[in-house]
């Protein structure tokens, strides 16, 4: 049975296991050092516990396992806040319309404006799961997950949410949006941009990211073409981040041009789909697949389950599954429809 | 012999003829009759006083006497950027440094300015093919700074000058190729034609207006920021003997210079200096090399005139004309008359005589 549950310190030779082999080609804020990760796994521990608060930069880490084995075969994580206290950098893609009247010329001018607007906002990401899991039904339990955890934690999130997709990125590892922009600034490559803002403080964006708009039409065609597309790889996440509400809106990725999508997070299908329901154990080995969620903060687990659907505020599922979640008959989950 | 005077009505098919053969790449002179005509009377009601000080624009016209024709043409705007904006842009640095990453960048930036409002341009020098030797570029640039100075009140303590950009035969210019033409649905050509016949709202409401990163141009549109033509590169080395020195601004069509000197620094204004007018009854050796001979004007607002004489006419109070120099000059025996080095020649020759 496919578990998600809070990363634990015991999860760290296996999630680097998981990142060393998988994550090469994939950007992640995931941290790619062992002290990086112990410091990450205890703040998501003190986040999940409650020992900080919606205003102490929450971070959660959650990990997939199979039960029989506890083998983490997938990573993904929610910032409460965007930023965790510093400023979040995106660009802003607008537009302004430079027009003659006496000439008789209007033309649309596309600009990216430096932005902290999505500070603050709950962030999902670190997003690692197993090759072998992409095309199936545990890669949309790790990601639902976490809007279910959100959906039971409601106000440690803020009203709204984003996530950043990775940007296009050459089968050579050449990132063009960087490549036009970034690394004039920077003067590094974007391996070592992407490792420093999953490892630094975010001063040193400050101090070298350009502090005036950027005009697209300056960017070279590679790069243009890049802003706002995802990376092929993230297909699935993306479109099931769609499903749930999720929309491209005007923000890109500062390095590498990714678009950042947003959603109000009362919107997301799961939050309105998704139910407090009272578990009880049933004979039927099979039913609805849906996401089912239980415990609060550190207990939190969820998992997919056959719901023998019943009435008023029961469901039912195979005992198996009350005890993989470690919960008993007639314990309060939230269940949501896959 | 040949005479620097305002330009005047009747010389309006000469200059016409000589905008035509310029082509493009001379903003200020398009070859545009009524545009010209027009240039022509706002010239005639500057140096009249007609118009207001700051509206001035002050041409002036080189005759061949001989020929009784405008053979060159130079100017003087008193002010520029005041019924229209004045664009440039500066070349200034950015610098991006992280110490905990040991990064320190600099990057070239262009920041769109109108530092040169309010300043006196020295503009649309023009000299017909047939008459470029023996120092009459010289002459027609130089003049201007003879009169700058006699008449400072009326100019700015700084004056500059826009040096014509880079392009090929074409008239396709790498900056423009790569930035304007980004912005402006024209040629090159039509920008600067645009600009020349006035018409400068268009810059305003379609040039970018945020700094432009130069690392983000191409290596071509990036090398010729603050460089000349190649056909400009001579009057930019005269500028420069003169005190001229790039001011960090540029054309923002085709990266063009923009050099500037306080008047009081010009050489020709350093070294120039008065003497009384003796009128000699004795042929003047017209064949005296450019370096030989010095520029004399006659000081006059309204009727600015100049020509050149060999040195040698200066004596330690007074100048020594014939009579057809003195009335073309429009001046009389015992006028003071003012003198300057018509070209760099070691110590100045007006000071060898006993100035």
């Amino acid at each position: 049975m496919w578990l998600v549950r809070p990363a634990q310190p015991q999860d760290i030779e296996g999630i680097m296991k998981l990142a060393a082999e998988h994550c090469s080609q994939l950007s992640s804020t995931v941290p790619k050092t062992r002290e990086g990760l112990e410091a990450r796994i205890e703040l998501s521990s003190n986040s999940f516990s409650g020992a900080l608060g919606p205003d102490q930069c929450q971070r959660f880490l959650f990990v997939l396992v199979d039960s029989r084995d506890q083998q983490v075969q997938g990573v993904a994580g929610i910032d409460g806040r965007a930023g965790n206290g510093q400023p979040f950098y995106n660009y802003r893609m607008d537009a302004l319309i430079h027009s003659s009247h006496e000439l008789g010329v209007s033309r649309r001018v596309d600009v990216l404006y430096p932005s902290h607007a999505l500070t603050g906002r709950t962030l999902l990401g670190a997003f690692v799961i197993a090759p072998g899991l992409c095309d199936s039904d545990a890669f949309e339990l790790l990601s639902r997950a976490r809007l279910v955890f959100i959906a039971s934690h409601r106000d440690w999130f803020s009203d709204d949410m984003a996530v950043e997709i990775q940007g296009i990125q050459t089968e050579h590892g050449e990132v063009p949006f960087w490549d036009s922009l970034g690394r004039h600034f920077f003067d590094m490559d974007f391996e070592t941009a992407d490792r420093y803002s999953g490892m630094l403080s975010k001063t040193f964006i400050a101090e070298l990211m350009p502090p005036n708009p950027i005009y697209v039409t300056l960017l070279s065609g590679a790069a243009q073409q890049a802003l706002g597309q995802a990376h092929p790889a993230t297909r699935r996440s993306v479109s099931l981040l769609q499903q749930e509400g999720f929309h491209g809106g005007s923000y890109v990725d500062i390095f590498d041009g990714g678009p950042v999508l947003e959603v109000r997070t009362s919107n997301l299908k799961t939050l309105v789909t998704c139910q407090r329901k009272s578990l009880r154990a049933s004979d039927a080995e099979d039913g609805e697949q849906c996401l089912l969620a239980c415990g609060q903060g550190a207990d939190f687990r969820c998992t997919l389950a056959g719901i023998s659907e019943s009435l008023n505020e029961v469901i039912r599922a195979p005992l198996s599954v009350l005890h993989g979640l470690g919960c008993e008959s007639g314990e309060d989950v939230m269940v949501a429809p896959l | 012999m040949l005479l620097i005077r305002p330009l005047q009505s009747g010389d309006l098919d000469d200059l016409m003829a000589m905008a035509e053969a310029a082509g493009k790449g001379l903003t200020t002179l398009p070859a545009n009759r009524d545009l010209l005509r027009q240039k022509i009377t706002q010239a005639q009601d500057s140096f009249n006083q007609r118009c207001e000080p700051e509206a001035g624009l002050f041409l002036f016209a080189l005759e061949d006497t001989e020929l009784t024709r405008c053979v060159g043409i130079s100017g003087i705007q008193a002010r520029v950027g005041l019924d229209e904006v004045f664009y440039n842009y500066r070349v200034s640095t950015t610098v991006n440094a992280s110490r905990e990453l040991g990064v320190h960048v600099r990057t070239p930036t262009l920041h769109l300015t109108n530092d040169m409002t309010d300043t006196t341009e020295i503009c649309s020098l023009l000299l017909s093919a047939s008459h470029r030797k023996g120092g009459n570029g010289l002459l027609l640039s130089r003049c201007r700074f003879m009169y700058l100075d006699d008449f400072r009140r009326h100019f700015s303590d700084k004056v500059f000058a826009e040096m014509r950009g880079v392009s090929d035969a074409e008239g396709h210019s790498p900056l423009w190729d790569a930035l304007g033409s980004r912005f402006f649905d024209m040629e090159f050509g039509q920008a600067d034609y645009l600009t020349g016949i006035g018409q400068k709202a268009f810059i305003a409401e379609l040039m970018p207006k945020y700094p432009i990163y130069l690392p983000l141009l191409p290596a071509p549109a990036r090398e010729v920021i603050g460089r000349v033509h190649e056909n400009t590169a001579p009057a930019l080395r005269m500028l420069r003997e003169e005190g001229f020195n790039f001011n960090g601004l540029v054309d923002i069509f085709d990266g063009g210079p923009v050099v500037e000197a306080f008047i009081h620094n010009i050489r020709t204004v350093r070294e120039s200096v008065n003497r009384h007018v003796l009128l000699r009854h004795k042929p003047l050796d017209q064949e005296v090399p450019a370096g030989e001979r010095v520029m004399v004007s006659n000081r006059s607002f309204r009727d600015f005139r100049v020509t050149t004489v060999p040195a040698y006419c200066i004596s330690p109070d007074t100048i020594s004309l014939p009579p057809d120099v003195a009335e073309a000059l429009e001046v009389e025996s015992g006028d003071l008359v003012r003198l300057a080095p018509l070209k760099d020649a070691g110590p100045a020759p007006i000071h060898a005589a006993g100035g």
